[in-house]
This record gives structure tokens, C-alpha cells and sequence, in this order.
């Protein structure tokens, strides 16, 4: 998506990813300060923004994490202008700190958090449902399902933020920022109001003394968003009868596409949630009132449902819940299929038999690997050749973690973003065993290097490997703080990654890990010694280097003695490139990023002559 | 045909997703109501990446097993893969060839063959057309185009809800203008390779 997203005028319909579309959608509010960590699947929305930033109407960062990110917007929505945050769900763990008091010091130039959650667990570690972090710090919060609403919610959200002055989510799960879908633009503002920061430090610095009335202040604020959720025209009642469906999310086009193909629509009643908190309580309390029995159909925990159970106690409606149970788990994503049970079964309708083929289930997997001329391949190589099976793992989240997979089987455990050093050191402690942990130059700025700190501070005894590919490779190339270059040529400010660590009160060796005897050397070096040890393994991410136009021209490799003495390397190194001809061993010229690690390896492997390319 | 869940599958690399939005877009340019998904990050570094498009107002772009009217398979072990969520009587369009996962290519698995996919299918799909894509798209001038010699197929055995005149539309409209002779070859290729390819 080019340009359009900042010059389409009112009316104009584009094919839009509901990353995308949420761009526009905060463009329509007015948006005028960006932060972010990336992550998926919430990455897209950053990623064009800072494709757009070169004369665009809003300042864009990369944040560190996102607790920087949540902060220093923070400090931009105090001063008056209207703010997007976006993170993956787990990204808001970091920024929890910030965002439960957030709320009580207010954000008087608007401020939206995209919360991007993962059910089904497709790129995260968990599956945790953030709508309870709405409720926990007192965001208003709004989920679409559409790529269109996508669009529409996020404006929305952004001028009722500004409007009340108070922190809005904006919750979407991963099929939903990642439908794609027509969208119709509304109108860009031509001029946003400035709203200029007047001091106030009992409004805005909650000291005991003052956060009690801050918090009070908040209930009632949350009490205005509440009458906005009741006229939302997000929440959207339709059909008759004594059967109703409750939905919220992405779920509701489950329950759609199930009523219309089985000719339901119309025969029950239906309310569709998108602003669904605060809970819309008397447009809630009507519906049931009007029904039987309720069916509350959301993925993950059973937030809705329990707002439901607990609204009807309280008013003394009598209605059966339904909700979490046999056809609507509480883990997982939901999908016609069980919609379409949990329906079937509350009408009592018998479940359509299952038809469909049958495969066999030990079809040759295709796992996703790290990609030929990958340094991070070199690196657990060089690991494993020195450290082998003695030494136990842990790991951290990017590219690397596929080093998981055999025949690098290195990851022995891994808790979140930057816990690889802290958690190899407590393992350390406690077992006494070799460890060493792996960690990105991203993911160490992120939150790695506070580990790496109480590494010094209480003399752990852990070998830290940075794998330094200049990028943050993982979510699509982002530039960190310490990258060189990015899409828009040098980083004026790199952080200096060797005097940071230096800094901490360690003296790194910085290898090139795609040098395998220098690697080598270096980690027995280390090997031999005890307490905080940091070995920076640097070398671009070729994909990356490409991207900038800075990817060194070389040829492939190729064999050129007995395949059969490559077959060690083949077993052990595993890179994409290689493969099996007719029983023989052979090096794929077109897969093969000429990176000559395997030149290395084997004297039967040598550069390949131009004309192989 | 109006209304269509399809269900795209291939390798990372291969321009599946390339494939759907060229789709997506030909559906609204039909006036055709749209929506389409896909599932990025992981699957991006040589996995399988699926995508759906569906057409015809389908609020959902998710599709369960036993849904999907086409199958689209850029790549023959992912089409097999894929094949429990073909709905009886639904239509296959494949890749014949494969790319081969790592498994393969060191020796520790094998590729089933294109059998397994036409006896597996053969009496549950109303149609089967496989077309050797990759090479058909090396004839017109690059194996990248692979993807787009499988939409030709596609539009051409009328598995899609639009023809192969509309893809050749799209193609001059939304691809770089550099790239669309060759395409238009690969689209050719495919449709001509359509009739020929028809396998039950």
C-alpha cells in the first residue's frame, strides 16, 4: 500500500490490510505522534507508518520496548497531541507499568493502544486475552472485526480518547489485522486543535495524596464512556425471538456467516459488540430481558460472559447464559465449525456429519528454518561444536529461536522478550551447570541488557551469545536502536552496542560468526572461564543487507570433492541450500547465499566459478 | 458461481499472498464482494503460508475444514496438505511440482507423489487440474511466476468467480509494468495448460 493511505478522499474504496486500514482509520482521527515495539501480528501498522513518515503529518518511532513506547507517548499526549501506540498482546505485559497508572494521569491529547492478540498462538508464546487489561487499567475499549472497522474503530477510539481525554484500546486479533478487506476512507482532517499543557502536577503526578482523587476521577470518566457505548453505533442489535447471541471480535463474523448459510438469520436475536467496554449495561440488560437463553460467543476468557451473568443477577433478569463450554472453548481461535455447534446445539438442531478427506499425518513438515546465509546458523554451529550437549540452552525471541529445531536443539527454555540472560543466570545458580544464553540485538536492547546488569552485579556465571544481525530480523526488518542503516539510509544515532556492554563492566569479543575458526577459538576461550562472559556474534542479516542494498556479491558454493565426506556437514549444519541429488549430496546454486560457511567445514566443498550462477 | 470460499496454500517465497491480493482485487473490480486473510510472521522464513479469499459476501475470511469450494495449491505437498479442507464437490487447482522442504532435500523424508493427491481427491472433488507451474513459468520467463500461471489455470477451468479476461485486467492494472508481459505469458500458460491438465 503506497501513498494512498494519506491522499484518499472521502468516499474512495481501497483494498486494505486491517493493519493498513488501522493506519488510516488513526490518520482520520487526527493522529500525530506514533510509537511501537513491533511485533505480529500488530507489525504492519508501524511498518507503514514509518514507510509514510518522510513528510507526513505525524513523528513515528521505533521504540526501544514498549514500555518506552507507552511512556513516551505518554509524555506527547500530555502535551496535547493526539497518539497511536501499537504492541503485540504480550508487548503490553512490558508496558503494564506504565499503563495501569496511565489512566489516572489522564491523556488530554488522546491516546489509542492497539493491543494485537494472538489466539491460536500463530507467532507468540501465549494466547492471554489483553480485553482484561481494558478493564484492569480503565481503557475504553472497542474491537473490529473487518477491515472496514478496522478503519472506523480506530478513528473512533482516537477522537473519543481526545474527546474524554482519557486512554483508549483498540483490541484486534491476529485474523483480523490480518483480513484484508474494501474500505471506504472518510474524510482526513485538514487541522487538529492544539491543546496546550497547562501545569498542574495535582492532576497529573499521582502521589498517594493525589492518585486516590485521580482514580476516583476515572470512574467517573469511565461512566461517560459507558453512555457513548450505550448510542455506540458499533454496538449493533438485530432479529427476534427468544434465542439471542451476545458476540464480540472477530467471533461475530463466525456467528454471521453460520446464521446466513443455515438460513437462520432474522429467526434469533443477535447484538454485536464493538465498543465492549465499558459494558453498554442497559442495552445489554434490554436484550436479555428479551430473551431466553443467551449465547455469548467470544474467543478466549469468558469476559463478556461473566459481565452478562453478573448484569443479570443484578437485575433480576431471568435468562439462561451460555457460553464457555463444550462447542465454545475458552483457548484456541474459533471458526465456523464450532460457532456453528454451539448454534446447532442451543437450537436443538442435529449437528451436520463431518465430510471431509483424510491425509496422512506423516506427510514430510515443512517448518519454517533459518533462512541459507543466515549468521545465526554459523553461530549455533560454532556453540554447538565447542559446547555440544554439556551445556544447557536458553533462549530468547527472534529469528534465532528456530535454533530450537535439530539439529541445533538450541533452546532448552525460554520465558519472554529479554529474559535469556536472567534466566540462564538464575538456572545457572541454581543447577551449576554450563549456560549459555542467546539473545538478539534488538531483543537485548528491548530488555536484555537489565539482565546482563544483575549478571555483574551478582557474578552469574553465564556465557551470553548476542547474536547481532544489525536488525530486528524476526517481524520484518525494523530498525533498533543500535542498527547502522535502515530503508531510509544511515542511523544518525547508533547506540554503541561493545561500550554499552563495557559499560555493564564486561569486556566483550566481538567475532564475525561466519569466520568459524575465529568463533571457535573464541567460545573455548570462554569455555574455560567463569562468571558473566558476552561474546557479540555480528554479522548482517542477509535479507536485510539486501533490503538496504548493502549485500556483498558472491558465488555459491559448490562440491567439489567427495559428496560423501560432506555428509557430516550436510547433518550438522543444515542449511536450505543443501540437498540430496539422486542420492547424492549436492548444494542448491540458487538457494546457496555464498556465505562459504560450509567452504569452511569441508575440504570438498570450494567457491563456486561464475558461470554456476 | 457468485459466491466462493477459496483456499490458497503454497511456500513461503512462492507469492501466495502476492496471488490473493491480485485476486482480491480482481473480485471488487467485478463489483464482487470480498474478503480476504492471511497469516504472516513464522511462516515466512520457508514454511507453509495459507491464505483465503472469499467471495461474495462472506463476513468471515477464515475457512474450516470441509468449507472451501477451491483449493488453490502453489505447491503439490501443500496441496495434499491441505486437502481436508476441500468441502465435497469442491474443485482443485494445483501446482504438479514441488518445492521440496529440508526433510526432503537431505534424504529423510520422502515426497509423495502426484498420486497421492488424485487418489485421495478422485470421487469427493468435482475437479482436479494440475499444471506443471514452475516450469510453464520458467517458458515465460521466471519461476517467480509460477503463482500467476496457477491463477490462469484457475480462471480458465472456471474455478474462480471471474475469467481469465479479468485476470488479464488486473494484471496490466496493478502489477509493475516491467513485469506484466511476462505475466501475461504466465497466465496464458496456465490457461492453455488448463485444458490439458484436467485430471478427474
Amino acid at each position: 500500500m503506497g501513498k494512498e493511505l494519506l491522499t484518499a478522499t472521502a468516499g474512495e474504496t481501497l483494498l486494505l490490510l486491517g493493519n493498513e486500514a488501522i493506519v488510516r482509520g488513526a490518520l482520520e482521527g487526527g493522529v500525530r505522534f506514533v510509537t511501537c515495539y513491533p511485533g505480529t501480528p500488530s507489525s504492519e501498522v508501524p511498518d507503514t507508518f514509518f514507510r509514510l513518515s518522510q513528510g507526513a503529518p505525524y513523528y513515528f518511532e521505533y521504540s526501544v520496548n514498549e514500555k518506552v513506547a507507552l511512556e513516551v507517548a505518554g509524555g506527547a499526549t500530555l502535551a496535547g497531541l493526539a497518539c497511536l501506540v501499537t504492541m503485540k498482546h504480550v508487548g503490553v505485559n512490558v508496558a503494564a507499568d506504565p499503563l495501569m497508572t496511565l489512566a489516572y494521569v489522564s491523556a488530554p491529547g488522546g491516546l489509542v493502544l492497539l493491543s494485537a492478540d494472538d489466539p491460536g498462538c500463530h507467532s507468540s508464546q501465549n494466547e492471554q486475552d489483553n480485553r482484561i487489561y481494558a478493564r484492569l487499567g480503565g481503557l475504553p475499549c472497542f474491537e473490529p472485526a473487518t477491515a472496514q472497522e478496522c478503519k472506523d474503530m480506530a478513528r473512533d477510539a482516537l477522537l473519543l480518547s481526545r474527546e474524554l481525554e482519557t486512554p483508549v484500546m483498540l483490541r484486534t486479533t491476529t485474523r483480523v489485522n490480518h483480513v484484508r478487506g474494501p474500505v471506504t476512507a472518510a474524510e482526513l482532517p485538514s487541522d487538529v486543535a492544539e491543546k496546550p499543557f497547562v501545569k498542574n502536577p495535582a492532576k497529573y503526578v499521582p502521589l498517594p495524596a493525589s492518585a486516590r482523587p485521580m482514580h476516583q476521577r476515572l470512574l467517573g470518566v469511565l461512566e461517560k464512556a459507558r453512555a457513548v457505548a450505550e448510542t455506540s453505533p458499533h454496538n449493533v442489535e438485530r432479529g427476534q425471538g427468544e434465542i439471542g447471541f451476545v458476540s464480540s471480535g472477530v467471533a461475530r463474523n463466525y456467528l454471521s456467516d453460520v446464521l446466513a448459510e443455515d438460513g437462520l438469520e432474522g429467526t434469533v436475536r443477535v447484538l454485536e459488540l464493538g465498543m465492549t467496554y465499558p459494558l453498554p449495561e442497559e442495552r445489554i440488560a434490554a436484550f436479555l430481558a428479551k430473551c431466553r437463553t443467551v449465547v455469548v460467543v467470544e474467543e478466549l476468557e469468558p469476559v463478556l460472559e461473566n459481565d452478562l451473568r453478573a448484569l443479570a443477577q443484578k437485575r433480576g433478569i431471568e435468562v439462561a447464559i451460555v457460553g464457555k463450554g463444550e462447542h465454545l472453548p475458552r483457548n484456541g481461535e474459533y471458526a465456523t465449525a464450532n460457532v456453528r455447534a454451539a448454534v446447532d446445539a442451543v437450537l436443538g438442531r442435529p449437528a451436520p456429519a463431518a465430510d471431509t478427506l483424510a491425509v496422512p499425518g506423516d506427510l514430510p513438515r515443512r517448518p519454517p528454518n533459518l533462512c541459507a546465509g543466515c549468521p545465526h546458523r554459523a553461530a549455533y554451529y560454532a556453540v554447538r561444536e565447542v559446547f555440544g550437549d554439556e551445556a544447557v540452552y536458553s533462549s530468547d525471541i527472534g529469528c534465532y529461536t528456530l535454533g530450537f529445531l535439530p539439529p541445533f536443539r538450541a533452546a532448552d527454555f525460554l520465558l519472554c522478550m529479554g529474559s535469556s540472560i536472567s534466566t540462564g543466570a538464575g538456572f545457572a545458580r541454581a543447577s551449576g551447570k554450563p549456560v549459555v544464553a542467546f539473545i538478539g540485538d534488538s531483543t537485548f536492547f528491548h530488555s536484555g541488557i537489565t539482565g546482563l546488569i544483575d549478571a555483574v552485579a551478582y557474578d552469574h556465571d553465564i556465557l551470553v551469545v548476542i547474536l547481532d544481525n544489525r536488525t530486528t530480523a524476526m517481524t520484518g526488518h525494523q530498525p533498533n536502536p543500535g542498527v547502522d542503516t535502515t530503508i531510509f539510509g544511515e542511523n544518525p544515532n547508533p547506540v554503541d552496542l561493545m561500550a554499552l556492554i563495557r559499560a555493564c563492566g564486561i569486556e566483550p569479543v566481538k567475532v564475525n560468526p561466519l569466520n568459524h575458526k575465529a568463533t571457535v577459538a573464541a567460545l573455548q576461550a570462554f569455555a574455560g572461564q567463569r562468571g558473566p562472559r558476552v561474546l557479540v556474534a555480528e554479522y548482517p542479516c542477509p535479507i536485510h543487507a539486501r533490503r538496504v542494498g548493502q549485500a556483498k556479491k558472491t558465488l555459491p558454493a559448490r562440491v567439489a570433492g567427495d559428496p560423501e565426506s560432506c555428509l557430516a556437514v550436510r547433518d550438522n549444519l543444515a542449511c536450505p541450500a543443501f540437498a540430496m541429488e539422486a542420492g547424492v549430496f549436492t548444494i542448491n546454486a540458487e538457494q546457496c547465499d555464498g556465505c562459504m560457511y560450509c567452504v569452511q567445514l569441508s575440504a570438498a566443498i570450494k567457491p563456486g566459478k561464475k558461470e554456476a550462477r | 458461481m457468485n459466491r466462493a470460499r477459496i483456499f490458497l496454500t503454497g511456500v513461503g517465497g512462492q507469492g501466495t499472498l502476492t496471488a490473493t491480493t491480485l485476486l482480491a482485487r480482481t473480485a471488487l473490480d467485478a463489483g464482487l464482494p470480498v474478503t480476504s486473510g492471511e497469516i504472516h510472521g513464522m511462516a515466512q522464513r520457508g514454511g507453509v503460508v495459507e491464505s483465503t479469499l472469499l467471495v461474495g459476501g462472506y463476513k468471515s475470511a477464515r475457512i474450516s475444514a470441509g468449507e472451501a469450494d477451491v483449493l488453490l495449491g502453489f505447491e503439490l505437498l501443500e496441496t495434499l496438505r491441505a486437502l481436508p479442507m476441500l468441502r465435497r464437490g469442491g474443485f482443485i487447482v494445483s501446482n504438479a511440482e514441488a518445492v521440496q522442504p529440508v526433510g526432503v532435500c537431505l534424504g529423510r523424508e520422502c515426497y509423495p507423489p502426484l498420486e497421492a493427491v488424485l487418489d485421495t481427491a478422485r470421487g469427493f472433488a468435482a475437479g482436479i487440474v494440475m499444471v506443471p507451474a514452475i516450469s510453464l513459468a520458467e517458458q515465460a520467463g521466471t519461476a517467480k511466476a509460477a503463482n500467476i500461471v496457477l491463477l490462469g489455470a484457475a480462471a480458465a477451468s472456471g474455478a474462480l468467480p471471474f475469467d481469465v479476461a479479468a485476470l488479464v485486467r488486473s494484471v496490466e492494472k496493478y502489477l509493475k509494468p516491467k513485469i506484466v508481459p511476462l505475466n501475461l505469458k504466465a497466465l496464458e500458460l496456465g490457461a492453455q495448460a488448463a485444458a490439458t491438465g484436467q485430471a478427474a
